[in-house]
């Protein structure tokens, strides 16, 4: 799941014209590192959800910081 | 030249530039209003907490109209342009002005609407607030919600931090290097600062949400964060602006207010499922807002319309549809809504090319078209088909 999470983040990145970052789990999405906003993490979310097919957030907001814990919210959904 | 006389003594305002003092900002304003002429109408690229702020107490001193330009394609009709502490003639042959603030709305299709509000109205809701309150600026400086933070502070004698574009990061560094104490945001800016924020202490003493429908996983997430901050949400509409705020920390509102509301309030569900809302003997007012009764609680569910609200922004997919339309390989599109744990709501695309079109061809012209628009209407997602999914009567399914 990682590994989906940081390639759907770097297409994100890329269709922004972004240079490709450095990621791993510990990699933090919104603080500032990467060039990305709210925006470009909603667009991550619908395409991790049309992936994997699960929708970890069907029931709302669910507080998450780094990549690892991104893909953990979405192992941890079922399909 | 006097100026108006309601920006408080007190007030201090930091932005990249460094700290001004009231004293300092009504020096400057006061030099600018010598430049304005009167009754003219002024236009000033909004961007800047301090620029706006010194504008509009020396355009209120000139009874000019103030003009303020978020988006530089759209025809405000102005005779002058500040910038900085200069004022340009840019025009001799528009009408007078009448001491208004034209503020401009986003649309769907990026065509901006101009709407014009009295000072004194900007003013009217704001409450003196607590000493020594410190604000973020979480809004852009030129919105009305930003406007209605700025003016807060100004009038309440606290401290303003702003920065220019700042991004998510920005605003939590900021916040914490100044202590801020109150935040008004969208609900999406409260996620994403949440994330961004993480594990770092920051103690606000209130926390507001508005222009977007707050959910119970975001209020539970910053009560945790916030255990001892002043939370509400509030309900607005763009007609009859804010409306009601609730302060329990669950999402919606108590379904005891359908039969008795604060104050002279009187909300229904209508006929059709939307909140209907009247002050005193009033008619009610159909706000097109959704609800549902769960239990205690009236809960929002969208819209009656096809509005969509993406981070507080208002999105017709229809006309996000038809802006794919005019690209002429294009032979049929469909923008459905998604609901976001980010944004509350995005677009995805579904497209259908003209015969012997190649998706690899077209993309990258659909992504180039769809940048001529805000960036919140831009669908998150395009799926390239063959073609559409239509329900009995042949009407294309609005459905993601």
């Amino acid at each position: 799941m990682i590994d989906l999470v940081i390639a759907e983040l770097q297409r994100v990145l890329a269709a922004k014209d972004a240079a490709p970052a450095a990621i791993g789990a510990d990699t933090v999405l919104l603080d500032g590192d990467l060039p990305i906003d709210s925006l470009d993490l909603a667009t991550l979310v619908v395409a991790l959800e049309e992936e994997t097919g699960r929708e970890p957030f069907k029931a709302g907001f669910r507080m998450f910081k780094t990549v690892g814990e991104l893909a953990a919210l979405f192992e941890a959904a079922a399909s | 030249m006097s100026l108006p006389a309601w920006l408080h003594p007190g007030f201090t305002l930091t932005d990249p530039a460094g700290t001004a003092t009231a004293a300092e900002l009504i020096d400057a304003a006061t030099r600018l209003a010598d430049e304005v002429p009167l009754w003219c109408r002024a236009g000033l690229p909004a961007t800047d907490a301090r620029a706006i702020l010194q504008a509009l107490l020396a355009t209120e001193a000139r009874q000019a109209d103030l003009f303020l330009i978020r988006d530089a394609t759209t025809g405000a009709r102005i005779d002058h342009r500040i910038e900085g502490d200069r004022v340009f003639e840019v025009a001799d042959d528009v009408p007078p002005g009448a001491g208004l603030v034209w503020l401009q709305t986003s649309g769907s299709t990026g065509r901006p609407k101009w709407v014009a509000h009295q000072p004194e109205t900007l003013r009217a809701r704001i409450a003196a607030g607590q000493p020594g309150a410190r604000w973020l600026l979480s809004y852009g400086a030129g919105s009305f919600a930003g406007l209605q933070v700025m003016l807060s502070a100004a009038i309440g004698g606290h401290h303003l931090i702003a920065a220019t574009a700042p991004t998510i990061g920005d605003l939590a560094g900021l916040a914490v290097r100044h202590a801020v104490t109150h935040i008004s945001g969208t609900p999406t800016f409260w996620r994403a600062f949440l994330m961004a924020l993480g594990d770092t202490d920051l103690s606000l003493t209130t926390v507001t949400l508005g222009g977007e429908a707050a959910d119970q996983g975001l209020l539970d997430a910053l009560r945790a964060k916030f255990p001892t901050a002043r939370l509400r949400h509030l309900y607005a509409t763009t007609e009859l602006g804010t409306v009601f705020s609730v302060a329990d920390d669950r999402a919606g509102f108590p379904a005891a207010w359908l039969h008795a509301a604060p104050g002279n309030l009187r909300l229904t569900v209508t006929d059709h499922g939307t909140l209907g809302v009247a002050r005193g003997d009033e008619a009610y007012f159909d706000t097109g807002d959704r609800v549902t009764v769960a239990g205690d609680r009236v809960l929002f569910r969208g819209r009656h319309d096809d509005m969509v609200n993406i981070g507080g922004v208002k999105i017709w997919p229809e006309e996000v549809e038809a802006h794919l339309l005019q690209l002429p390989f294009v032979r049929d599109a469909l923008v459905g809504v998604r609901p976001s744990p980010i944004t509350g709501s995005i677009l995805v695309a579904d497209l259908v090319l003209r015969d012997a079109e190649s998706e690899a061809a077209c993309a990258p012209l659909v992504k180039a078209h769809l940048e001529r628009l805000p960036r919140a209407a831009r669908p998150a997602m395009i799926r390239y088909r063959t073609a559409l999914p239509t329900g009995q009567t042949g009407k294309k399914l609005r459905m993601p």
